[in-house]
């Protein structure tokens, strides 16, 4: 880091560093130079694919009670969406259904996307050992209506849960233990909600006259929320919407003679 | 022996249970199909390692464990009726991706 801090700085003037550095440019550019045989795009699994559709669509014809939409992203991955109210039974029967045994949860999140009128989408991650697959469920629920705890199929969603309280404040009903997890006592708010400010509403620091921390509200020169966000990209190439096909009107019909 | 008797004990309780769906249920149908397919093997085969190598489900005694998770699945199942219509469809652009 430092050597190559000097070459930019003095130029040309340093022979023989420059020579130096110059054998390792001429490695790191044979590298790059040789003939790419392979294009770096994610070949398609057809045959992964294909069977992930035929599980999604077996528990989609057994639990068609609860059972929204079921769909394979562009990556493999099988989702399936449900009815809030369906989360304990789907999860038990993808637990113990012996063509399923998603025996373990390895992860449950939430989303936050403040323009539906069910904010939080709620993301259930499983994992199926004996048959070496993972599903994902996906259900949602707004700020006030409490949410099914899933505690009673897989205990490793206590915490989850948890934290879910705490980023998001979505209420899980029937949890035996909901309480904040990751944030600091006496602190208000859901940080990972989408309308909960970037620099926070509290600041802490040591007040040496009082020897203790103290919260105060932030106070900012400038104003550090508002971006410019929007992408000269295109964010979601996967997910292209089909162009709407101009549609050709019927002609209006020759009058009968 | 003992494993091939709670085998049996487990898969007619399991088929007692399905007893009370409706006989178009999809779990019903796809679940009797999967125990009576074992049941059958438990039924032939007395060596336990060919036993195994039949059903394909692990060692006998994940067999068991399976047959024990899926007797308690249909007694639950038949309390959830999942073979109903839907409940509710989701709100318009629930699932919709990107926003």
């Amino acid at each position: 880091m430092a050597a190559s801090l000097v070459r930019f700085v003095r130029g040309g003037l340093n022979k023989t560093l420059n020579l130096s550095r110059n054998a390792a440019f001429i490695q790191t550019r044979w590298e790059t130079t040789t003939t790419e045989t392979k294009p770096t795009v994610r070949p398609k699994d057809e045959v992964t694919h294909n069977r992930l559709s035929a599980f999604g669509e077996y528990v989609a014809e057994i639990l068609p009670k609860y059972v929204q939409q079921v769909q394979v992203t562009c990556f493999d991955e099988l989702e399936i969406m449900i009815h809030p109210d369906g989360i304990v039974p789907v999860l038990t029967f993808l637990r113990d259904h012996t063509n399923a045994q998603f025996r373990n949860m390895s992860d449950q999140t939430a989303v936050d996307i403040p323009t539906r009128p069910n904010r939080f989408e709620i993301v259930y991650n499983l994992l199926s050992l004996p048959f070496n697959s993972r599903i994902r469920v996906k259900t949602y629920t707004d700020e006030l209506t409490p949410i099914d705890s899933s505690v009673s199929v897989h205990k490793a969603s206590n915490w989850y849960e948890r934290e879910i309280w705490d980023m998001y404040g979505v209420f899980f009903a029937n949890h035996p233990d909901l309480r904040r997890i990751l944030t600091d006592y006496g602190f208000e708010g859901h940080p990972f909600r989408k309308d909960f400010p970037l620099s926070g509403y509290v600041e802490v620091r040591y007040d040496d006259e009082v020897k203790r921390v103290v919260a105060e509200p932030v106070e900012l020169s400038q104003e550090f929320r508002k971006f410019d966000l929007n992408s000269p990209w295109e964010t979601f190439p996967a997910y292209r919407e089909p162009k709407d096909a101009p549609k050709l009107e019927a002609g209006d019909k020759p009058p009968a003679k | 022996m003992y494993l091939q008797w709670r085998l049996r004990i487990l898969y007619t309780k399991i088929l007692g249970a399905l007893q009370t769906m409706p006989q178009d249920a999809a779990y019903r149908k796809y679940t009797e199909q999967i125990v009576n397919d074992r049941f059958e093997a438990v039924k032939t085969v007395s060596n336990v390692g060919k036993l195994e190598q039949k059903i394909n489900g692990g060692q006998i005694e994940e067999v068991i464990a399976q047959a024990e998770f899926e007797l308690s699945l249909a007694r639950k199942m038949s309390e959830w009726k999942p073979w109903e219509p839907l409940i509710d469809e989701p709100p318009p652009n629930q699932w919709k991706w990107p926003i």
